[in-house]
């Protein structure tokens, strides 16, 4: 299987959140107005090494998302550029209005870091697993809403939204994920990656899920079908040209994604291809069900998003072609 | 000690006109919450024509006072004051709440002069709290190793909106964070939407649940401009805490026969008009 900017083997595992503040102490350090504000939530290296040199540049407003969201907003109001952390359901389970009001119906520059976000956080159970974000975010106006598949990508994703002026959501998965993509890969706000140029079939997926699509591709290469391989990072605006060009040249599309598939990236895929009926669409993802404990492999093999679940899919999809 | 009576003339003087243009927007919209928009009235009229630097000719001045409204749906009393105050031509008035209106049923950021969106009671406080910590950020330090703010923020907040749980988020960051440059003025007019404040949720006292969160709480009766005046600038002399005024207010205050009845939300009738206008001469 050829692949477009993959390391091959995969490399190094680190979680999503300690690869944003790798990127961050070199951004904060460079962009004075960069303010880190926190929701009793682990500060990281680039919030510890602000805190020693600009300690007026980091916040900690204890447990209160509400607060935590709207004092963003009046930063930026300020002038200047805040990064909020908490986990993603109390971001957007418990300050979504202020979400909505303070940051994204004024386009107020407010980067909120949903952290451990998505079904896959092992152990901690229906409570604290964000099934419905991408749900929840996609529908407020002005607010651009990308999830990283990566350490490299997460990177990209974080420089990328100092440089955008406007209110951002950034998805962090809680587990150590395989490093996929060069260093070198070209990424764009609001452009999906091409993995694999494949025409009998396209996986589109977004967030973590994108080694496990990989991995489906790899194995449905072996039985001969040829897939394309989406990651679809930037998840609102979404990349419609992108989404409609496969869906006219491969006639089945397959949605990944460790989130609800209503109104999830499933619902978003879907809503764009059915305009066009030019392609099925099957949506791998929660199946309307709250989370529970396990570990990552236990989890995606009891919501049916393995890796395995995701070539059966795609093998279904194909065959009613 | 007194302030000026010429400044207290002239500040009773803009009240009455804030007020009337407020009827007439209301009047224009054919809705508004007169009752809320001039219990604060005075104290708009204190911060907005005296306490407060800004400059409408420089509304972008970046060290400018900001008031932020917190309970925004009195908007009709700020925007006659920056009306007045030569933020934009007074012509907005006449499509106050109408389709295509700059001067939106809540105040909003697009308003010359408005810092803030507001329409969601109860966050106010928090966005006000974000404003004024920016202005302390990279602030040159006193001898004390206290950030100079660069610019102060005002922020209204309405005693039943006081109900929301995020007042008091915002209330205890600001103590924790010692942001000596916040003024909450609570507008505390004994009513919200449905009923008295009392008998809808009690949050007695008041007073002592501002000073039991570390603030520098000041108990003022709202329509006096002298109190007013001085309790505003006692805030400025107190520092390493955030500041508490406590402004006992009327529900429609201004117009005696409006007063001390809950006016929340409704048009102005004809018969209401006449009496306004004769009361606010």
């Amino acid at each position: 299987m050829k692949l477009n900017y993959v390391l091959e083997p995969l490399g190094e595992m680190k979680a999503m959140y300690q690869a944003y503040h790798e990127e961050m102490v070199e951004l904060s350090q460079k962009n004075d107005k960069i303010v880190l504000l926190y929701g009793d939530f682990p500060h990281g290296a680039a919030g510890d090494l602000l805190q020693k040199e600009h300690p007026d540049r980091v916040y900690d407003v204890g447990i209160a998302e509400a607060n935590l969201i709207t004092t963003a907003a009046g930063m930026a109001g300020g002038g200047y550029l805040p990064f909020t952390h908490c986990h993603s359901i109390f971001a957007v389970g418990r300050a979504y209005n202020q979400i909505r009001q303070n940051v994204a119906f004024d386009k107020l520059n407010v980067k909120i870091v949903l952290c451990n976000s998505g079904m896959l956080w092992p152990f901690m159970g229906g409570s604290h697993q964000m099934i419905e974000e991408i749900a929840a975010l996609r529908a407020i106006p002005n607010l651009i809403l990308v999830s990283p598949a990566d350490p490299v990508s997460t990177k990209k994703m974080t420089r990328a939204l100092v440089e955008h002026a406007g209110p951002a959501a950034l998805r962090i998965s809680n587990p150590a994920v395989p490093t996929i993509y060069r260093d070198d890969f070209p990424f764009e706000l609001g452009k999906a990656v091409p993995l694999t140029d494949g025409s009998d079939a396209t996986i589109i997926s977004t967030g973590m899920m994108l080694s496990d699509a990989l991995e489906a591709a790899d194995t449905l290469a072996k039985e001969g079908t040829k897939v394309r391989l989406l990651d679809m990072h930037t998840i609102k605006p979404i990349d419609e040209e992108t989404v409609i060009k496969a869906a006219k040249e491969t006639g089945a599309i397959v949605t990944v994604e460790d989130s609800s598939v209503i109104g999830g990236l499933g619902g978003a895929v879907a809503e764009i291809v059915a305009e066009t009926a030019t392609a099925t669409v099957k949506r791998v993802g929660i199946q309307d069900r709250f989370g529970q404990s396990g570990t990552v492999p236990e989890l995606k093999e009891e919501y049916k998003i393995s890796a395995r679940d995701i070539a059966q899919a795609v093998r279904e999809s194909v065959k009613k072609k | 000690m007194a302030h000026d009576e010429k400044l207290i003339q002239k500040l009773a003087e803009k009240a009455k006109i804030i007020r009337r243009d407020a009827v007439e927007m209301i009047r224009a919209g054919k809705l508004g919450w007169i009752g809320g928009s001039f219990s604060q009235a005075d104290i708009i009229a204190a911060l907005v024509f005296h306490h407060m630097k800004h400059d409408p000719q420089n509304q972008e001045m970046a060290d400018r006072d900001r008031l932020i409204v917190s309970k925004a749906h009195c908007c009709e009393t700020v925007y006659a004051a920056l009306g007045e105050a030569g933020y934009f031509s007074k012509e907005l008035y006449r499509s106050y709440g109408q389709m295509g209106a700059t001067l939106q049923a809540h105040t909003e950021r697009i308003v010359p002069g408005i810092e803030y969106s507001g329409g969601s009671l109860g966050e106010g406080l928090s966005f006000a709290l974000g404003e004024a910590m920016a202005a302390r950020i990279g602030a040159p330090k006193d001898s004390s190793g206290r950030a100079t703010p660069r610019y102060r923020v005002f922020c209204i907040v309405g005693d039943g909106e006081s109900n929301e749980g995020q007042i008091w988020e915002a209330v205890m960051a600001a103590f924790h964070y010692k942001v000596d440059n916040l003024i909450a003025i609570i507008d505390h007019n004994k009513f919200q939407s449905g009923s008295t404040v009392e008998d809808r949720l009690n949050m007695m006292p008041w007073v002592d649940k501002w000073k039991a969160f570390g603030w520098d709480t000041t108990e003022i009766d709202g329509h006096d401009f002298e109190a007013i005046l001085t309790a505003l600038g006692n805030a400025d002399k107190v520092k390493g805490k955030p500041h508490a005024i406590i402004a006992h207010t009327v529900k429609c205050k201004g117009v005696p026969s409006f007063e001390h009845k809950n006016l929340h939300f409704g048009n102005i009738t004809d018969e209401m008009y006449t009496e306004a206008m004769k009361a606010l001469k």
